[in-house]
């Protein structure tokens, strides 16, 4: 060892009520630790599987063939939104409690709020980027397609009016910028489904437990609303059912509203406002949720 | 008012185990300080409420009852921390990070950005003498260096106090030395070093005060020498003394009243310095045999 | 208020935070999913029996926000029915995947169009069964794909292609002019209709009995409407109509009938270049 002078610094450095730049190290730091545990390969079994798709098809029209690539691209796109949340945020928390990782970031001077957030950050930049980059893939993969039925249709021949109606159907089918929202639609529904795992994750004993109950939880908020629209209506149902049904309406969130990317894809018109709004109730999720985190992790002894 | 570095009054520390009223009393009734720029030693065998005791200070958990201070901070107040510098037992780090990132990353967790991190960084590498593996993640790196990289990080907000946590468990004799000399040097730098450990020989030859902890309790707490120096005998070790020489000193010992020879012999070293010695020798054997290769 | 907090037990505080959290956005999130599913944003849940209906794989799908995915798959599997002339199981499968995605008209065109035009097709030609069996099959598919069309219109009331489909069962399979009329009439003005269906509302209209007033005066509008609709099938079909309605002669067209080929007419002359075959010559 060199004989380099260490100087001990003076006493009594203020420490921010909440730093900006500590969660964003945290949340740099999962990136980090989540790319490197190879993540972004999903990517490739991705665009694999888009171009499957695409070049496989029993459509019986060019419409109907993008039709069904934009729906399993984008059903793919949400499947790998909310499943990364679960299992990528459950890994966090139990992995550094196991790992005593927690103790050396903790006897820092870190809030055990700000290191909640980070982590929830990180795993938010990891699904928004790859969200982006499938989005990408999925609308070349789309509009090369668009193209190429286009470019069949007009070579094929046939009445002037009856090649327009195809190619108006194709377009219909084809490529809209409104396809962004149903990505963010999926992002929307990954980002509350973090912070429910974050929840669980500050008491749950592993992250086994923490992916089984999330998947769980985000099971039952998708059927709750459709339980609510069957069961609540007829009569004949007992009050301890009645009463579950809306036990699990207060306590768990609603999935199913999330799902709006499916009717993105399928060519509704998105509503001016929409995306406001959504954007509004994810982020009152994600504050409430992560509150409730606080509530059980302050006082957490490692 | 002097401040002390550590202050632990009526500790106590109670762990449900079970359901119902089971409960484990892991610390109880601990009171010790530790003084501004004094290396301080915890020890005791395992499960006798060092590593409580040591959570409890750096914040990571609440006492049932009474208090811990850090230069007069109550250990749970986030200022404390800044005042602390924390080399766990084992590296407690993230593995996919290399050395140089996981400094930064501690670095930046204690509000130090930008040019002055990098050069904090680099400086402590050298310090630690991992400047060679600063780019390689700590999933590749030997114990010892993971220890190495442990002090780095804990000294990396040049903390007023460090807290060592079984500094050389697990390491080998080579390496217990050096973090053994380290300790000194941050003494002398002004550092209150406050180190837990159940290695008793290594600790002693570091610890201005110690307290020795067993179930929970202090049993004995001083400074080293009065409590290691057995009352009433005096040791001495000649070299190159001959046989009349030590007869005459066994003649002189006898005509005094009341004093008596309690042993004689040939001192030993121990395995640990023998070790050492051949490491060295075998050192220095190498440097020569290059520089005669150089030149050549 | 924080030794208050430290005294309840966290669990409690928790449930207590979620219930009044879930209660102050319960009137949002069900207004909001009103109005979300009355515009088409959010699919309406399955119905029941279709739920039902799903194996254990699908309702997982389903219930994790994959309708399109599962729907996506069942395609594939009626596909495979489709092949192997399945069709009992390809209308169930059907069945669910409307289920699953009302709003998608392909599905709704798909289903009639296996079930109107290929399943009929099949009675026509299998001779493995009886005759008598394949007639009383053929009368059931037809009818019941003009069931499915009507449930498609039903769900996507502006839909071009299901009426498409849906005229062309009343077209191929059951020689029904009027019907056909009816529906190319209702495609009129639709946002994605073909520009032939307002001739082809005439023509059917013209084959359909009792109708044949109707149908010269929608031709005859058109044919005034511009130079462009003097095709020669137009031409052709008011020319008849004017023979059946015995139009006086000052008020007759002047065009004479157009050539078409193997009719021992000269070759038609088009405005698009391209010879007009795919018309229906009037009866």
């Amino acid at each position: 060892m060199s004989d380099e002078a260490i100087t001990p610094r003076a006493p009594g450095k203020k420490v921010p009520i909440f730093s900006v730049t500590r969660v964003w190290t945290i949340a740099m730091s999962t990136v980090t630790q989540l790319v490197r545990m190879k993540t972004f390969y999903f990517l490739l079994a991705f665009a694999l599987l888009l171009l499957v798709v695409g070049n496989v098809s029993f459509a019986s029209s060019p419409a109907q063939a993008l039709s069904t690539l934009k729906k399993v691209s984008f059903g793919a796109i949400d499947l790998f939104a909310w499943l990364f949340a679960i299992v990528a945020t459950a890994l966090l928390i139990p992995r550094d409690i196991e790992d005593r990782t927690l103790y050396t970031i903790l006897s820092k001077p870190v809030r055990r709020g700000e290191y909640l957030l980070g982590k929830l950050a990180g795993v938010l930049v990891v699904i928004g980027v790859s969200l982006a980059v499938m989005f990408v893939i999925c609308s070349i993969m789309i509009i090369w397609k668009q193209v190429g039925y286009m470019a069949d249709e007009q070579a094929g021949g046939g009445r002037k009016e009856d090649i327009a109606a195809s190619l108006a159907l194709i377009a219909k089918n084809g490529f809209r910028i409104e396809l962004a929202a149903a990505a963010y639609a999926s992002f929307l529904k990954a980002a509350v489904v973090a912070a429910v795992t974050i929840l669980l994750s500050t008491f749950a004993s592993s992250s086994l437990f923490t992916i089984i109950i999330s998947i769980l939880v985000f099971l039952v908020g998708h059927a709750h609303s459709m339980a609510t629209d069957y069961w609540l209506r007829e009569t004949d149902n007992s009050m301890a059912v009645q009463m579950l049904l809306k036990v699990f309406k207060i306590v768990i969130p609603n999935f199913q509203l999330f799902s709006f990317s499916e009717g993105i894809v399928a060519g509704a018109a998105l509503a001016p406002g929409v995306l406001w709004q959504m954007t509004w109730l994810t982020a009152g999720y994600l504050v409430v949720f992560l509150f409730i985190s606080l509530i059980a992790f302050v006082d957490k002894e490692f | 008012m002097s401040e002390h570095a550590v202050e632990v009054n009526n500790l106590t520390k109670v762990f449900r185990t079970g359901i119902g009223n089971q409960y484990v009393v892991a610390v109880d009734n601990l009171s010790f300080r530790v003084e501004a720029g004094e290396v301080y030693g915890l020890i005791g065998p395992n499960g006798s409420g060092k590593s409580t005791t040591m959570k409890v200070v750096l914040g990571l958990m609440a006492a049932s009852k009474g208090e811990a201070k850090v230069f007069g901070l109550d250990s749970g107040d986030i200022r404390a921390r800044n005042e602390i510098g924390f080399l766990p037992e084992n590296p407690y780090f993230y593995k996919h990070l290399t050395g140089a990132e996981t400094l930064k990353f501690y670095g930046k967790l204690c509000g130090i950005r930008g040019k002055k991190l990098k050069a904090r960084v680099e400086e402590l590498l050298e310090i630690v003498g991992l400047e060679d593996a600063a780019k390689r993640r700590l999933g590749g790196y030997s114990k010892g260096m993971l220890q190495r990289i442990g002090l780095a990080q804990s000294l990396v907000q040049n903390p007023r106090l460090v807290i060592l946590d079984e500094p050389t468990a697990g390491v080998d004799p080579v390496g217990s030395r050096e973090i053994r000399d380290l300790i000194l040097r941050l003494k002398e730098e002004g550092y209150t070093v406050f180190l837990c450990s159940h290695l008793l020989e290594q600790v002693q030859e570091v610890c201005d005060r110690i307290g020795i902890i067993f179930e929970g309790r202090m049993r004995r707490e001083g400074k080293l020498e009065e409590l290691i120096k057995i009352e009433k005998q005096t040791a001495m070790t000649l070299e190159n003394a001959s046989p009349e020489l030590l007869a005459k000193i066994e003649d002189l010992v006898a005509s005094e009243e009341g004093a008596s020879i309690v042993e004689t012999g040939h001192p030993r070293t121990t395995l640990e310095r023998l070790f050492i010695q051949i490491a060295e020798r075998r050192s220095k054997e190498k440097a020569s045999a290059e520089k005669k290769e150089e030149a050549s | 208020m924080k030794k208050l907090l430290q005294k309840i037990p966290k669990w409690i505080q928790i449930l207590t935070f979620l219930a009044v959290f879930g209660i102050v956005r319960a009137p949002f999130e069900d207004d909001l999913r009103m109005r979300l599913v009355s515009n088409g944003i959010l699919l309406p849940p399955p119905a029941k029996d279709a739920l039902g209906q799903l194996n254990q794989s699908a309702l997982m799908g389903t219930l994790g926000g994959l309708r399109s995915i599962v729907s996506s798959y069942l395609v594939l599997e009626a596909f495979d029915h489709f092949s192997l002339k399945e069709w009992e199981e390809l209308r169930s499968d059907y069945r669910v995947i409307t289920a699953l995605e009302p709003r998608d008209e392909n599905h709704w065109r798909n289903v009639v169009w296996h079930i109107g035009i290929n399943a009929t097709a099949n009675m026509e030609v299998d001779e493995k069964i009886p005759e008598f069996e394949r007639m009383r099959r053929f009368n059931e598919y037809a009818v019941g794909a003009i069931e499915l069309a009507e449930e498609g219109l039903g769900q996507n009331p502006d839909s071009a292609i299901i009426r498409l489909q849906l005229a062309e069962v009343y077209k191929e399979k059951l020689n029904d002019s009027c019907e056909t009329a009816r529906v190319y009439g209702e495609m009129i003005g639709l946002p994605d209709s073909p520009g032939y269906v307002k001739r082809f509302h005439g023509y059917y209209l013209a084959q359909c009995p009792g109708r044949e007033n109707d149908a010269y005066d929608h031709l005859i509008r058109m044919y005034r409407e511009s130079e462009n609709n003097h095709l020669p099938s137009l031409i052709i079909h008011i020319k008849d109509l004017e023979k059946k309605l015995d139009i006086p002669f000052a008020l007759r067209i002047s065009d004479p009938y157009p050539p078409l080929p193997g009719q021992g007419r000269a070759k038609p002359e088009n405005p698009d270049g391209v010879p007009d075959f795919t018309d229906p010559a009037p009866k």
